[in-house]
Parts: structure tokens; C-alpha cells; sequence
């Protein structure tokens, strides 16, 4: 796809970063969003075309190769499994030149299986891919696989999710494996060359959907600008009044004692009178 | 159903370079364990930096180039951290097929990937063994002065492994504990233990810890 496209299809994704919360949103959210959602994946179900232009030998010239990639859908499901990139694509089959082409969906294989994260240190149970698989081979390792590899590729919120959280785990010292320091420094030394990547912030807010992202931006908001009751207000002042009143009061009981008034000699019981 | 699979199948050799070609490109990264499709009809060009043009119900008509999941899929290289009946000793390293590995022999840390480093690692451990199978069967003579005084020093030694063309670092030949010195004939194809020190690095035994 050609550059201005993606940059097209940028600016209409990104009007929602124009109102409303989503306009309170940091850069370092927009930067995940632009990786996450407009940059071009990787072609898994097509391939692509090497090289600028090729001979046409119908036309007889030369022609420029425009790689169109196959629309994929992603349903909701797939944000808690890892399907590494791979979708359900919407088509037609022909099955024979003189029948007539038939609706078809192309449908990834689905296993559940164990992934390991070392950084982590967790077992977790997911529905994966055979690519999913493959892909954590060739990288040698999950962790690896999921700090390699983009979020347009990662696609699922479950993978982008597992990517924020063991770049935190790693930020944070890698607390996972605080009983075994040798372990700790192994993994800290093989893994801290992706930490150069992000800076704190943009970890803070890497993996999250767009109405994730703007939950927890209104969080902050609503902690920052926390409204204060009226009552403690009003008590606060009510508080300041009584302190005033009393400094008047001790003040003028101070003045009252010094200067006799005429009740105290009136007083039958008062201690003037006795005397 | 059956017709149009017998096509896809039968396109799959010529498709077959194109996808070796596109693994060259390690970048993209082309691991393939997926339907791959192709536009029975090719969309129109569009201009150049424009926008792509809209598609026809035509160009959703694909044909099946290859179903990846129905490949076999290559052995994975590991190495052992332990011990793996039927399999080997630790530090090996063994080829075996990926659901296997990954199941049985990864998940449960009895192995690890073939990593560069590890790799480095394993070659270590292996010509390590090499080194003390060779010394341990051993058996080099010693020659002495008949007429001079002598006592029996590490040099000695280590002239005698260069003689049979073993360079051994003299720091690393422990003597017997008992002193010899000649000239004494009784001595003469007598044998005595000598003890070299291939690595004190026990830690590259473990190629993952």
C-alpha cells in the first residue's frame, strides 16, 4: 500500500483522538494506537509481490506491482487468544469453472496449548494458532516473540497485554524471580535490550483498546480532579469561625475580669459580696 | 469440493519457490501455518500514491494456494538441560519434531532452543568430554637421567605430553603426593597418576543456568 494511504486511513482513525475524552489521551497512547492499528501487517494470507514493476506478457509492458492485501476480520473472540496475525477471511470459492462461485469463510485452525513466559514465570493455558507456535519457535522463546514483534502483528489485546506486562516486569527490576538473584540477572541481562525501545510512559499505556485507554485516562481525571464535599468545606470554615469566636470570647472574658462589671456586685453569692 | 483441492494441491510446487524466495526477507518474517490465498481476478491498478480502488465481488473470489497446517512441519534443533530417557544426556543436542519438543521437552524445562549462545555453550561441554575421555585413557612415559640426580617436576611432565603431542599448560598438572627422585632403576615402567585440570569452570556444564 502506498504511503498516502495509510496516512488516509490514519487521519480517519484518528479523529477520535480529536473529541471528547480520546482528545485527553498522551502521545505515548497515540504512538500504540498508530502501531497497533495503522501500520501495515505482515502478509499471512496472501503473497506479496517483490520488486517495483513487472513485465505484463497479455499487455505486453511494463506495469507497476501493487501489493492489494486481503481484507481479514477479526472477531471480538480473538482479543483472548493468539492467533499471531492470522483472521477469518470473507470469500468466494469456485469450485468449477461452469458452477457458480459459493460463499466461503477460510477459518484458522484453533488448539488450546501452554505458553511459557520467562519473565513472568507463568504457565498460561490459551487457544493458540499453529502459527502462534511456529512463531515462538523461530523467535526461541515467547518472551522474545512478543517484545520482537509489532502490535499490528501481535494484533490480539491479549498478546499486547502480555507485551505491556513483562515490559514493566522488566522496568520494575524483574521482581518475578526475587528469590533466585542469579536467574533474576540472567533474564534481566537477555531482556533489557528492548527496554531501549520505550520510554516508562509509553509502557504505562502500551496494549490497551481505545476505550480502555480512555476508562483509564477518566480514572486519572476523575482521581485528579477529585471534587471536595461541600460539608468538609463548610466545616472547615464553621471550625476557623469557632476559633475566631473563642480568641473573641477569651479575649473578652480577659477584659470582663479586669474591669469589674456592676452584676458581680449585685451577685448575692459572688465571692465580692462574702467578703 | 473435491475437484477444486485436487487444484490447489496441484499448483503448490511452482507456489512453493515463491515462498522460499519470501523467507529470504527475514525481516517480514513469512512462517506460514495458515490458508493462503489468491484473487482468481487481480484488482485494477490505481494511481500512483492514490488511493486503492474499490473492490468488486469479483476480487473476493480466491483460490487455495496451500494450507499450511497439513505440511509437515521441520524438526526443531534443542539441547538437553537434563538427562531425557531415549533421547540423550544433558547438553546434547537433538533434533526432534516441534510438537514433541514443544510439549515434552520445552515446557517442562528439559530442554532449551538452539540459540546461537546456547550452541557456543554445548560446543564447549562437548569437546570438554572430548578433552577428558582422551586424557583419562592415557597412559605417556616419563623418560629420566640414569646418571644425574633428579626429582620429578611438573615440567617433566609436560615435556613428556609434548613428546606424545598434548600441550598441557604447567599450572595445570597436579603431581602425586609422594616426592619421586632417581636415579633408581626400580623405578623403571613403574606407573603414577597425574591429574590435569581441563576446565575448573563447572558452571559451562549447565548450558542454560
Amino acid at each position: 500500500m502506498s504511503n498516502s494511504v495509510k496516512t488516509a486511513g490514519a487521519i480517519k482513525k484518528l479523529l477520535k483522538f480529536d473529541k471528547g475524552i480520546g482528545a485527553c489521551l498522551p502521545e505515548a497512547y497515540k504512538k500504540f494506537y498508530v502501531e497497533w492499528q495503522v501500520t501495515e501487517p505482515t502478509a499471512v494470507h496472501y503473497i506479496p509481490e517483490d520488486g517495483k514493476y513487472k513485465w505484463d506478457e497479455i499487455g505486453q509492458k511494463v506495469i507497476p506491482v501493487q501489493n492489494i492485501p486481503i481484507p481479514v476480520k477479526f472477531p471480538k473472540e480473538h482479543h483472548q487468544q493468539l492467533w499471531a496475525g492470522e483472521g477469518v477471511v470473507q470469500g468466494f470459492q469456485k469450485r468449477d469453472e461452469l458452477s457458480r462461485r459459493v460463499p466461503h469463510f477460510w477459518i484458522p485452525v484453533l488448539k488450546r496449548s501452554v505458553v511459557y513466559s520467562e519473565v513472568l514465570d507463568k504457565y498460561m493455558s490459551v487457544v493458540v494458532t499453529n502459527r502462534a507456535i511456529n512463531m515462538i519457535h523461530a523467535h526461541y522463546g515467547f518472551d522474545h516473540y512478543l517484545l520482537k514483534t509489532p502490535a499490528c502483528d501481535l494484533k490480539s489485546l491479549l498478546a499486547v497485554g502480555l507485551k505491556r506486562m513483562i515490559l514493566q516486569e522488566l522496568s520494575n527490576g524483574c521482581p518475578a524471580h526475587a528469590n533466585n538473584p542469579i536467574k533474576q540477572k540472567e533474564i534481566l541481562d537477555r531482556y533489557t535490550q528492548y527496554l531501549s525501545a520505550y520510554t516508562a510512559e509509553e509502557i504505562e499505556w502500551y496494549g490497551y483498546s481505545f476505550n480502555e485507554a480512555c476508562k483509564k485516562m477518566n480514572e486519572i481525571l476523575t482521581e485528579k480532579n477529585k471534587p471536595v464535599p461541600l460539608k468538609h468545606l463548610y466545616r472547615a470554615k464553621l471550625i476557623e469561625k469557632l476559633k475566631a469566636a473563642q480568641i473573641e470570647a477569651t479575649d473578652r472574658k480577659i477584659e470582663s475580669s479586669s474591669s469589674s462589671s456592676w452584676i458581680q456586685s449585685i451577685n448575692p453569692f459572688g465571692k465580692k459580696h462574702e467578703a | 469440493m473435491w475437484k477444486s483441492c485436487a487444484k490447489g494441491l496441484s499448483v503448490v510446487p511452482e507456489k512453493l519457490c515463491l515462498l522460499q524466495e519470501n523467507i529470504q526477507n527475514i525481516s517480514r518474517q513469512q512462517i506460514r501455518t495458515t490458508f493462503i490465498l489468491k484473487r482468481r481476478t487481480p484488482p485494477l491498478l490505481h494511481k500512483k500514491g492514490g488511493p486503492p480502488k474499490r473492490l468488486k465481488n469479483k476480487h473476493y473470489v480466491y483460490d487455495l494456494v496451500q494450507d499450511t497446517n497439513t505440511l509437515r512441519q521441520p524438526n526443531i534443533d534443542v539441547i538437553l538441560t537434563e538427562y531425557v530417557d531415549g533421547l540423550g544426556s544433558k547438553g546434547e543436542r537433538v533434533s526432534v519434531k516441534p510438537y514433541f519438543a514443544y510439549n515434552q521437552l520445552l515446557l517442562p524445562c528439559l530442554a532449551v532452543y538452539a540459540t546461537p549462545e546456547n550452541i557456543k555453550n554445548c560446543d564447549v561441554i562437548v569437546s570438554l568430554f572430548q578433552t577428558i575421555n582422551i586424557f583419562s585413557n592415557k597412559t605417556i612415559s616419563v623418560v629420566m637421567n640414569k646418571e644425574m640426580p633428579w626429582t620429578l617436576q611438573p615440567w617433566h611432565v609436560k615435556a613428556s605430553f609434548r613428546k606424545c603431542g598434548y600441550h598441557v599448560p604447567e599450572d595445570t598438572i597436579t603431581m602425586p603426593t609422594n616426592i619421586i627422585q632417581g636415579p633408581n632403576m626400580e623405578f623403571e615402567n613403574k606407573e603414577f597418576f597425574v591429574m590435569v585440570t581441563v576446565s575448573i569452570k563447572i558452571k559451562y556444564l549447565e548450558p542454560n543456568s
